[in-house]
C-alpha cells in the first residue's frame, strides 16, 4: 500500500502547509491587522528582526517543519504530473530517485542557515 | 431543428481502415432525419442506403448493451441514446470514442477496458473457501447494504466514462473510472472479503490516486452512474483500512435472515394440462 501512504502523507502536509505557512503569512504580512488587536511586532520583515527570529527554536522550527512539509507536497505533486504524462517503468525509477535526491539536497541546504544560526 | 419537418442533416463521419493503411479522414453523408429518430438510425440509414463499408457497433438500440459508444459533436454518447434533434443543428460530427484503439470507422477496441476490469476481481471473494466451493446458503444482503452500491451495478462498460476521462487521455495505464467504480462496487458488498486483494491492484502509480477529480466521467456516463463518487468513496476506504481508521465489519453471513416468511401460493387446481 505504498501509494496510499503516499497519499496519506500528501493530505497530512496539505493541512500542515494551511497552518504553517498560515502562521507565517499572518505574521509576517498581516502586521496591521495584528497591531488593531495591540500586538506591536515593530519591524518584522527588517533582516535584524529575522535574525532574531530565526535564532528562537520555536520559529526555526516552523520554518524547518514548513520547508520539509512544502517539499514533500511540492515534489510529490510533481512526480505524479511526470509519471502520468511519461508513464514507463524506467522513467518511473529515474524520477523517484531523482526527486528524492533533489529533495533531500533542497532540505539539508535550506536548514543550514536556522541551524547555523540556532548554534550562534 | 424544426420539430415538426424533416430536414436534411449532415453526418461528418471520421473513416478509418487500418487494412488499407489509410490515415483517418471525414465522409459526409446525407441523412433526412425525422422527429424522434437517434444517431444510430442515422447510421443505420447510411450502411442501409449510402454505404455499407461503414463500421459501428450496436445491438440492444436501448442503451443496455454498451455498444454503440462514440463521440458525437465532440462529446461521448451512446448513439442509440441520442437524438438527433438535441443538437439544433444539421451538422454532426462523428467520431470514435477517444482513450480507446480503433478497430475500424466508429468501433473502438474495448480490450483494455475489459482486462482492466478483469484484473479488479469484478466478482465476491470469500475466505471461506469451503462455502465458496460448496455453497449451502445464501449470503445475505441488508437494503441497506444494497444501497452503498447499488447505482454502480448499472455500468454497461460502454467506455463513454474512459474516452470522457482527462487522465485516461494522458496516462495510457491509468486504471480508468469504469474499473475503479467497479472495485468500490465490490469492496462496498458487506458479502465480500476480498478489498485487499483488490487495494494491491489499484494501489500503483497509475491506479486510483491518478484520479485528478475532474468529474468527466460521472457527468458523460449514459447509465446516470457516478464513478468519480465511488473513487473518492475507494480512496477514503483505502486509507482507512492503511492508516487502521474506522472499523472494518464482518463479511455477511449465509445464515438467511431470522424472519417469517409467508407460506408459498397453493398450486392451482385448474391448470391448463388439468383442464383436458
Amino acid at each position: 500500500m505504498r501509494n496510499t501512504y503516499l497519499w496519506f502523507i500528501q493530505l497530512i502536509t496539505g493541512a500542515l502547509i494551511a497552518v504553517l505557512a498560515g502562521i507565517h503569512t499572518v505574521w509576517m504580512h498581516l502586521d496591521a491587522i495584528l497591531g488593531f488587536f495591540g500586538v506591536d511586532l515593530k519591524d518584522v520583515t527588517g533582516w535584524h528582526s529575522m535574525i532574531e527570529r530565526s535564532r528562537e527554536v520555536m520559529w526555526a522550527g516552523i520554518y524547518i517543519a514548513l520547508l520539509a512539509v512544502v517539499l514533500y507536497h511540492a515534489l510529490n505533486g510533481l512526480r505524479n504530473i511526470i509519471l502520468e504524462l511519461t508513464p514507463s517503468a524506467r522513467t518511473e525509477r529515474i524520477v523517484t530517485w531523482s526527486i528524492i535526491v533533489f529533495g533531500i539536497m533542497a532540505f539539508i541546504w535550506s536548514v543550514y542557515v536556522p541551524i547555523s544560526l540556532l548554534s550562534t | 431543428m424544426d420539430k415538426e419537418k424533416n430536414e436534411q442533416i449532415t453526418f461528418k463521419i471520421q473513416r478509418y481502415n487500418p487494412e488499407k493503411g489509410s490515415e483517418p479522414h471525414f465522409q459526409e453523408f446525407i441523412v433526412t432525419s425525422s422527429r424522434g429518430m437517434t444517431i444510430l438510425d442515422g447510421l443505420i440509414y447510411i450502411k442501409e442506403n449510402l454505404d455499407s463499408t461503414l463500421a459501428f457497433r450496436t445491438s440492444c438500440r436501448m442503451a443496455i448493451c454498451g455498444s454503440c459508444g462514440m463521440l458525437i459533436n465532440n462529446y461521448p454518447h451512446l448513439a442509440c441514446h441520442t437524438q438527433i434533434e438535441e443538437f439544433h443543428s444539421s451538422r454532426l460530427t462523428i467520431k470514435p470514442l477517444p482513450n480507446l484503439p480503433i478497430i475500424k470507422d466508429l468501433v473502438v477496441d474495448l480490450n483494455p477496458l475489459f482486462e482492466t476490469h478483469k484484473s479488479i476481481k469484478p466478482y465476491i471473494l470469500r475466505h471461506d473457501d469451503k462455502e465458496m466451493e460448496n455453497p449451502t446458503a445464501e449470503f445475505t444482503l441488508s437494503p441497506q447494504g444494497l444501497e452503498a452500491f447499488l447505482q454502480f451495478t448499472y455500468c454497461i462498460k460502454c467506455g463513454i466514462c474512459i474516452s470522457a476521462c482527462p487522465t485516461s487521455a494522458s496516462d495510457k495505464f491509468f486504471t480508468g473510472p469504469q474499473a475503479l467504480a467497479q472495485c468500490y462496487r465490490y469492496c462496498a458488498d458487506t458479502r465480500d472479503e476480498g478489498e485487499m486483494e483488490r487495494f494491491s491492484v489499484i494501489d500503483t502509480d497509475h491506479g486510483v490516486w491518478h484520479c485528478h477529480l475532474a468529474g468527466a466521467c460521472s457527468e458523460a456516463c449514459p447509465k446516470g452512474l457516478d464513478p468519480a463518487l465511488a473513487i473518492q468513496l475507494l480512496k477514503r476506504q483505502m486509507v482507512s483500512r492503511t492508516v487502521g481508521l474506522g472499523k472494518k465489519e464482518l463479511p455477511a453471513s449465509t445464515v438467511p435472515p431470522n424472519t417469517e416468511t409467508k407460506p408459498k401460493v397453493p398450486f392451482p387446481d385448474f391448470t391448463v394440462k388439468g383442464s383436458k
